[in-house]
């Protein structure tokens, strides 16, 4: 039998919203108007994914997955694009790695027999994905902008000793690459011990057994790991390049703009 | 007249206006001038690490620009005003220009170490433990560890004090010679520019006020701009 929460309970959830909205009020943080605004726009979209997972479950998996993929993926691109915009081809990248990630992904799922191809799996288990690496392609733009700021000298120095722009920014692309993929290596190594992981606790509400719920949280839980160490690699290693010309000199953000 | 290993001719770049100088072999040659002169500036087009706007820079009478970029910049070394080690031991530091080439043999290290005056045990140290002044000596190793012919020097001792600049600055002037090398170099201090230099060049506003003898530019300024300059410092 489906569960279901009953509405009553749910407008209930107000109560809950009021706990960071009084912390708010006495400290005067300032997020009084973010935290309605979150709230509000959160449960409506919550509520419009609904309706059209509804409608899309109907349609037949070949139009159905494809169109939700693709606003997916656009939506995430869109969102990942702000933590680098100063950057040139910022929104091709972002989507071409987005793209790429959720074939390799889907491929193996799909390949494998791990999943089916209809739209109650390939969609959310996707969505996880493609949510994932567009914060892990975020957090690496942050970290590759800060770095190459930081390390400017060290950068210089390593150029001024005839290093190659690619050998130059290893240091950095290294760092980079440790601060976006640690918190995931870290996740990986405490999941179910400190919270049982997401995907496993909706399965275990829907009535799923335990032993079934974890072999789905394991391929979700080893994809997303997998999907976050490419995207983070792949959003490195192309973006690299526009801190330098083509002279082999170190441009700073303001050049990189104006360039591109 | 010995041979011409850098012809700037009428250069522009940023505030640097119509620089027209020559940098001969085994020259010395201190640049000077106000903050924002744009000395640093100039400094950078030696080595590409910055390029002119307009004119001409030639390294033995070619283009520079017809120069492949990395070999370029290994025989024109470039020592920075802050140190700016890798975050390894000082070994690291030191092999890390010849690697790139497939230059490097073990010995070399202690030669660069003696150098700069600094013990060979220190070659397994991490960069961290070392102090303002040992940070900058393995800076210049660094630099020489690639055996550049040109030593673009941008304010090595401005971070250093007193004890230490008198001691790298022997160290320099030992292995300038030893190594016939030609350099140009910024530097705030006149006391500095006489004990090092041999030629001087005075910048201000980007323009070359005065170029020539170092002795005679301190001692027997030209130019009023160079006169108050000097007056000041």
């Amino acid at each position: 039998m489906e569960r279901d929460i009953p509405t009553y309970s749910l407008l209930l959830l107000i109560v809950f919203v009021m706990i960071p909205f009084t912390i708010a009020y006495i400290y005067q943080l300032g997020l009084k108007k973010e935290i309605i605004w979150s709230t509000v726009r959160g449960t409506l979209q919550l509520f419009l994914i609904g309706l059209i997972l509804t409608y899309l479950f109907d349609l037949p998996p070949l139009v159905g997955i494809p169109i939700m993929l693709s606003v997916m993926i656009l939506v995430a691109t869109f969102h990942a694009r702000k933590k680098g915009k100063e950057l040139p081809y910022i929104f091709i990248t972002i989507l071409v790695g987005l793209i790429g990630v959720e074939i390799i992904v889907l491929s193996m799922w799909l390949g494998f027999g791990m999943i089916s191809f209809t739209p109650e799996e390939v969609i959310p288990m996707s969505g996880m994905v493609i949510g994932n690496s567009m914060v892990a392609m975020g957090l690496a733009l942050e970290r590759l902008k800060s770095e190459f700021e930081q390390n400017r000298g060290k950068l210089l120095a390593a150029l001024s000793l005839g290093a190659t722009p690619k050998h130059a920014a290893h240091m950095s692309i290294k760092k980079t690459l440790n601060a976006a993929l640690i918190p995931n290596i870290d996740q990986l190594k405490t999941i179910g011990l400190v919270q049982l992981p997401g995907m496993m606790t909706g399965l275990i509400l829907g009535g799923v057994a335990p032993i079934i719920a974890i072999k789905y949280q394991l391929v979700i839980s080893i994809s997303i790991f997998s999907s976050v160490s490419l995207s983070a690699i792949f959003i490195s290693m192309v973006m690299y390049r526009f801190f330098f010309n083509k002279q082999m000199q170190l441009l700073n953000l303001q050049d990189i703009k104006k360039n591109g | 007249m010995s041979e011409a290993i850098f012809q700037f001719n009428q250069v522009n770049r940023l505030v640097l206006q119509n620089i027209t100088f020559t940098l001969r072999e085994e020259d010395r040659l201190i640049i000077f001038g106000p903050s924002g002169a744009g000395k640093s500036t100039l400094l950078h087009l030696f080595n590409r690490m910055d390029d002119p706007d307009q004119g001409e820079v030639l390294f033995h009478n070619k283009p520079i620009e017809q120069y492949d970029i990395p070999q370029l910049r290994r025989s024109v070394g470039l020592v920075l005003q802050q140190p700016h080690l890798f975050p390894d031991t000082v070994l690291d530091n030191l092999k890390f220009g010849p690697s790139l080439f497939d230059d490097w043999e073990e010995a070399r290290a202690e030669r660069l170490m003696d150098y700069v005056n600094l013990p060979i045990d220190y070659l397994n140290k991490s960069v961290d433990e070392l102090s303002g002044g040992e940070k900058q000596r393995v800076s210049l190793a660094r630099t020489l560890a690639n055996k550049p012919d040109v030593l673009l020097l941008d304010e090595p001792t401005s971070a250093l004090d007193d004890r230490n600049i008198e001691a790298i600055e022997e160290d320099l002037i030992r292995l300038i010679e030893h190594n016939h090398l030609t350099v140009a170099m910024v530097t705030h201090s006149m006391d500095q520019a006489k004990r090092i230099g041999t030629k001087g060049l005075y910048i201000e506003e980007g323009q070359v006020i005065e170029y020539g003898d170092i002795n005679q530019l301190l001692e027997n300024p030209n130019t009023e701009q160079l006169k108050q300059f000097l007056h000041k410092s």
